[in-house]
């Protein structure tokens, strides 16, 4: 016995259309080709002929209107479409009338003349200097080495590095903002960035301790004020471990954990760095009130740790330590 | 919030009427009221009984689960110490360059009105004077450049203008500073008290308007006065010990003329400068120490006056404080602000010619429909529309206000153009504030950026490093 229910057929009638292929959606949006045939009822102008004037597209007139029209041609009375006395009309051009008129119509007559301002606004705001626009004003004058269908010249190259939208900002900075960042709120993580920038700025420059050196080559700290991302940079960088210790389970004998030192990359060596400047400025004392002081402390221990002060530098002499006692653990690829 | 002492004085004040009221209906409503009370007269003294937990600092046995680390917090701050430090204004940064060829604002370049369109420095004696009346914001970048220095715009010309007329026709100029927020209101108005220091006018600037309406200070009846008003002894002495220091070049100059009429021995005052201080020392007499300096004020022959406020929107609107009813004391019923106010509207004229400067603020404003609408009015009327905006008749209105408001001009700030914004641009560059080679396309950049060249934005956006 076939099966009742066959798979194989439509049980109904689909209502299916082809897709449109992209090529002619595309044509038909840039450019209108007449059709090589028109029909009867097709009008003959061109499709982009003015039409306003039409009699089909004039809107009908009320019914009285109507009336009033089929009477016209039927040679009868219709009906009346004025109502009321014209005063208007008849008092046009007498002043004298005019002026013993009641307000309101007195204020209509007034009112059809054109008006002097609105009393709010239509516009942008007012540019004295005609000249400015909104983009740079003197236009660079064609040049005649360039390629065609390029309007402000090619850019320089190569492209700045901050040139991007998404790269803007210094990238030590977009890693400190980000990681002081709170609940998302990256507003007021780049505020507190502002406010710490600020302090650089503002305070005295550092002295150096000889026994915390920073980077090899670092400018002199009287030249840090004036350059606060770089002061920052430098801050970071100086402390940043070159390794983190990975304990690998059970790798010692006996389930005691073995330490292998692992190296570090750039981003991850800052992200240290940052991550222990921010745990001690949190241990710092709050001095006044509102809303900068986490800002403040921060770049407070911003300072210490280029001074050499900050509890940082022994963080991260302790990890070293331990890099260079883990250093046997190490097992470098040797291969039989 | 208003402090109970203050309404308890004040409870007396009023006829007892609504006391005996009070009392009957209580007696009515507790009949079995008991002739005497148990209670003890007085609360136990601090110090007996179980302390409510562990001092600060102590240690205590904590034997719970989640121990919390418990940090040394040391010495707690003393009593205004953290909100002096937030509201430290700081003029100067040791690690910015000095700019070489700025000029100092002096009443010679003012006059001529070479000085526009430049940065300009501020003196010493100026600067301390601005000081003193606290027209220094500390929200202003002043504390990013060397020295206080300010561009010279089209409207300080136009302030500048304003009061080269009343120093020559002795008329009394009235302006409301408006504008977008950020668009240097409040400069506009250092700037213009900066001018009358160094033309030697008595300056009067309220700093912020708030501080009068937000019932952080005592208040008290006005004795005699119909409709009640009210006093303010602390701001009052304040406000003078700020015009004593600011004014006191001019005002020790100044000998009084008529016989002062106060309850207190006034033999040692040989000078306006002398009664300033007094009515500073002496806070209960210090509103009619003010009213006394003011008549010396307006004698034939004194100096022009500036009367300055910022903040104006606090005062358009009903004050913080309470009446005896518990109603809230309209701001125009507090005498100070009462004063500026009759001069702000014109009703009270400066007869030796003065400026009433009274400007906005777009960051710290409560709504007031009214202030709003008159600024509206005032600008559409100096466009020289014919059909002014209309108030919505079913939009209730501060009635005062707008009878204050009916016609006062306004002075609308606009951003700079790129000519300006290029000039201070360049002086932030110079200053070692902006590191960027400081050309036409950077300039139009951020004149763009900063919606059309807004001052305020400007800064925020070159200088500022939000980043």
């Amino acid at each position: 016995m076939p099966p009742r229910l066959n798979l194989l057929t439509v049980p109904r009638t689909i209502a299916y259309r082809p897709k449109v292929a992209a090529s002619s959606l595309r044509n038909g949006a840039l450019t209108r080709t007449s059709p090589l045939y028109r029909n009867y009822s097709d009008s003959k102008d061109t499709l982009g002929a003015d039409r306003s004037k039409d009699p089909t597209t004039q809107p009908l007139g009320g019914v009285s209107e109507e009336a009033a029209k089929t009477a016209d041609i039927t040679g009868s009375k219709g009906p009346e479409l004025e109502q009321g006395t014209p005063v208007e009309e008849i008092v046009k051009d007498d002043k004298e009338a005019q002026s013993k008129l009641p307000k309101v119509m007195q204020d209509s007559i007034k009112s059809h003349g054109p008006k002097g301002s609105r009393s709010f606004s239509t516009s942008a705001r007012r540019c004295d200097f005609q000249t400015e626009g909104l983009i740079h004003a003197e236009m660079p004058p064609p040049l005649a080495s360039m390629p065609p269908g390029v309007k402000f010249g090619l850019p320089t190259l190569p492209v700045p590095a901050d040139a991007h939208l998404k790269y803007r900002y210094d990238p030590a900075v977009k890693l400190f903002t980000n990681l002081i960042m709170e609940h998302g709120k990256l507003s007021v993580a780049q505020r507190n960035m502002a406010l710490i920038l600020t302090h650089l700025r503002t305070s005295p420059p550092p002295t150096i301790s000889p026994l915390r050196p920073l980077l090899p080559g670092s400018p002199p700290p009287s030249h840090l004020p004036l350059n606060p991302t770089l002061y920052l940079t430098l801050a970071i960088d100086s402390i940043a471990p070159l390794l983190r210790i990975r304990s690998q389970k059970g790798a010692a004998g006996g389930g005691v954990a073995l330490q292998i030192p692992v190296p570090l990359g750039l981003r991850q060596r800052r992200r240290i760095a940052v991550e222990w400047i921010l745990a001690a400025a949190t241990k710092r004392k709050n001095r006044g009130s509102g809303k900068g002081g986490f800002a403040l402390r921060l770049a407070e221990e911003i300072i210490s740790v280029v001074e050499g002060k900050s509890s940082v530098w022994e963080k991260r002499g302790m990890i070293h330590k331990q890099g260079v006692a883990a250093r046997a653990n190490l097992k470098l690829g040797i291969r039989r | 919030m208003p402090s109970s002492v203050c309404l308890r004085r004040l409870s007396l004040a009023p006829s007892d009427l609504t006391a005996h009221a009070m009392a009957s209906r209580s007696l009515l409503a507790y009949t079995q009221t008991a002739s005497f009370s148990q209670s003890a007269p007085l609360s136990a003294k601090p110090g007996q009984g179980k302390p409510a937990g562990p001092a600060r600092g102590e240690r205590t046995l904590n034997l719970g689960k989640n121990k919390k680390v418990q940090r040394d917090m040391g010495k707690r701050p003393a009593p205004g110490e953290r909100k002096a430090l937030r509201k430290r204004v700081v003029l100067s940064n040791t690690n910015a360059l000095v700019v070489e060829g700025l000029n100092d604002l002096t009443v010679g370049n003012i006059e001529t009105g070479d000085m526009q369109g430049q940065v300009v420095g501020l003196s010493e004696p100026v600067i301390d004077s601005l000081r003193a009346v606290e027209a220094f914001k500390a929200t202003q970048g002043w504390h990013l450049f060397r020295r206080p220095a300010m561009l010279m715009r089209r409207e300080t010309t136009q302030v500048s203008a304003l009061m080269r007329d009343v120093e020559t026709r002795k008329k009394t100029v009235r302006r409301i500073l408006a504008g977008d927020r950020a668009s240097g209101k409040s400069t506009l108005l250092l700037q213009g008290l900066a001018m009358a220091f160094m033309k030697k006018w008595v300056v009067i600037s309220i700093p912020d308007a708030k501080d009068i309406v937000s019932a952080h200070t005592e208040y008290a009846p006005l004795p005699g006065s119909n409709p009640l008003q009210y006093t303010q002894n602390a701001y009052t002495a304040n406000l003078l010990a700020q015009i004593a220091k600011a004014n006191s070049e001019v005002l020790s100059k100044l000998l009084p003329g008529t016989d002062l009429k106060l309850p207190i021995p006034t033999n040692r005052i040989t000078t306006l400068a002398d009664l300033a201080v007094l009515g500073s020392k002496n806070p209960e007499l210090s509103w009619p120490i003010f009213n006394a300096l003011w008549t010396e004020l307006t004698q034939p022959g004194r100096p022009p006056i500036m009367l300055a406020v910022d903040g104006l929107a606090h005062m358009m609107a009903p004050s913080a404080y309470l009446s005896a009813e518990a109603k809230p004391i309209h701001a125009h019923d507090l005498v100070v602000v009462r004063h500026f106010v009759d001069h702000l509207s014109g009703k009270s004229a400066l007869p030796n010619g003065g400026m009433v400067l009274a400007a906005t603020s777009g960051s710290n404003q409560p709504g007031s429909p009214a202030l709003k609408f008159s600024v509206q009015l005032a600008e559409a009327r100096a466009q020289g529309a014919t059909d002014l905006p209309m108030w919505n008749p079913y939009q209730l209105v501060d009635q005062r206000v707008m009878e204050v408001l009916k016609d006062v001009d306004t002075l609308k700030l606009h951003g700079l153009d790129k000519r300006d914004a290029r000039t201070i641009m360049e002086y932030y560059a110079a200053s070692g504030m902006l590191r960027k080679q400081v050309d036409e396309p950077l300039v139009s950049q951020w004149w763009t950026l900063a919606g059309n060249g807004n001052i305020g934005e400007l800064e925020k956006g070159s200088v500022k490093m939000r980043a």
